[in-house]
């Protein structure tokens, strides 16, 4: 199947959001602004969604609604899930991660499962903690290595790694956090400030 | 670095006073608690009194949480000296173990207390917390249905067995659980809120109607409670577009899923104002 890039952005948010809940399990849907060239999919952003009960229904589908409503309005749309198990020794997905990236690929035919790997998330790491999967055949399969891109991967690591050290990840709003107290924003737009400001050397397209 | 007292410009009666309000609230803030702890410990030990080994403890556990090894041990350490043959010691070095992935050592040191005492319901709890640890979730909640049979009134127990059912998908025994909270804590709005959840998960109609019920219950109890407004919407909204209702019913449904709505955006026009007059929050002491 087709490409994948994973932008700054998505990639800082989504380690961000595993960092700040260290003890609970982390999903999030994955965004993208441009329409897909050539079955080419570029993830330009991530939304974080749930830290607890990932596999209770309401919140889930208020937030894929408004979610939905808001990429409308964007000029985005959903183009995967993304998951990060509590227990860092098993980072398959889980039946509620199916269940919800099944929903998100009805309406989008190149979506994709994304899970960190949670026991390779140091800040040393060589490659990417992260498992992408595809949709072949009406099951999720391994996506191939080499059509997955993260340009500059160092230099992004080293920014989540920067933002992690300066306590960043605390601005870090997710649909949970939305709705204990709904000033704060899950849409994010000051973290993605702070990202854009130290990304923007390392990666022409956010 | 600045000190904590620096930065916040405390002393330490108030950093010892912020510390007790944390174990009493049982909350996990375990990196602050580390921040303030450390400091309080090696520049104010003295003159905490008889209160410096609880604060050992409540900081060690904290050092555990954030991967802090040195500071545990030192807690620890101080601990072993004071209470050479203690229970609740012998269950702080089991946790550190557990920290470092020494599960058959730790293990061994809960066998222990358990064997001089059965009774030791500390000791049974971080044996089930090991198998959770370790991934073996149907062994956990088998090891955990044990113990209730025994410990019938231990609400913790009973969350942490609803939280492993709703893990496996068995809706219908995570329910159980909350029912049995809900029964001794009937003015906790989170449980009406969290039962309600699971029933509209499980979906058919009766489960739609109970979930609406207690969306509203949780909200009588706790009229900002946000998820319970959407949960109050999405319910009434689900049981009114249903074709087996009758037009009552509809109609009813309709009129909830309305007044929910209100609320909601009433909620949010609020907020929005709040929003704009807010002065950007550091990062609270409290």
């Amino acid at each position: 199947m087709g490409e994948v890039e994973l932008s700054c952005r998505a990639y800082v948010k989504m380690y961000l959001h595993a960092c700040l809940f260290p003890r609970c399990s982390v999903n999030g849907l994955l965004l993208s602004s441009s329409s897909s060239a050539g079955g080419a999919v570029c993830v330009t952003d991530c939304v974080p969604l749930l830290h607890s009960h990932l596999s209770l229904a309401p919140i889930t589908q208020l937030a894929l609604t408004q979610v939905d409503v808001w990429c409308s309005q964007t000029q985005q749309r959903i183009v995967g899930y993304y998951q990060a198990n509590a227990c860092t020794s098993d980072s398959s997905p889980t039946p509620c991660a199916l269940k919800i990236a099944d929903k998100i690929a009805e309406q989008f035919d190149g979506a994709v499962l994304l899970m960190l790997d949670g026991s390779k998330m140091s800040p040393d790491y060589r490659v990417p903690p992260i498992v992408m999967y595809e949709r072949k055949d009406s099951r999720w399969t391994l996506k191939d290595k080499h059509t997955i891109m993260l340009r500059q991967w160092e230099e992004i690591r080293d920014v989540a790694s920067q933002m992690l050290d300066s306590g960043d990840h605390s601005l870090l709003v997710d649909f949970d956090s939305h709705l204990d107290d709904i000033t704060r924003d899950w849409t994010n737009q000051k973290l993605n400030s702070k990202i854009a400001e130290l990304c923007s050397p390392v990666n022409g397209n956010i | 670095m600045a000190s904590v007292s620096e930065l916040y410009d405390v002393g330490w009666e108030e950093m010892r006073d912020k510390l007790r309000k944390w174990r009493e609230d049982n909350s996990r803030n375990s990196e602050q608690i580390v921040d303030v702890g450390e400091e309080l410990i090696s520049d104010h030990a003295s003159k905490l009194g008889d209160d410096v080994w609880i604060i050992y403890e409540q900081v060690m556990i904290a050092a555990l949480d954030c991967s802090r090894d040195d500071l545990a041990l030192t807690c620890l350490q101080e601990l072993r000296k004071q209470f050479p043959d203690s229970h609740r010691v012998k269950r702080l070095t089991g946790m550190r173990l557990e920290a470092l992935e020494r599960y058959d050592e730790a293990n061994k040191h809960y066998d222990a207390i358990l064997e001089d005492d059965p009774t030791n319901t500390a000791a049974r709890k971080r044996k089930i917390s090991i198998l959770k640890a370790q991934g073996k979730n149907g062994e956990a909640i088998r090891e955990l249905n044990e113990y209730l049979e025994q410990f019938v009134g231990d609400q913790e127990a009973w969350h942490e067995l609803s939280e492993l059912y709703i893990n496996e998908h068995d809706y219908g025994k995570a329910a159980f659980c909350l029912e049995e909270l809900m029964m001794t804590n009937p003015h906790n709005h989170l449980y009406c809120e969290q039962y309600a959840e699971v029933k509209y998960t499980q979906g058919g109609l009766e489960n739609l109607e109970l979930s609406r019920k207690y969306f509203s219950q949780a909200l009588r109890l706790n009229n900002r409670n946000m998820r319970a407004l959407f949960g109050l919407y999405m319910s009434a909204s689900h049981i009114a577009a249903s074709p087996k209702v009758s037009a009552k019913v509809k109609k009813d449904n309709i009129k909830y899923a309305a007044w929910a709505a209100n609320q909601i955006n009433r909620a949010y026009k609020v907020s929005i104002c709040k929003q704009h007059s807010d002065i950007l929050k550091t990062t609270s002491f409290t």
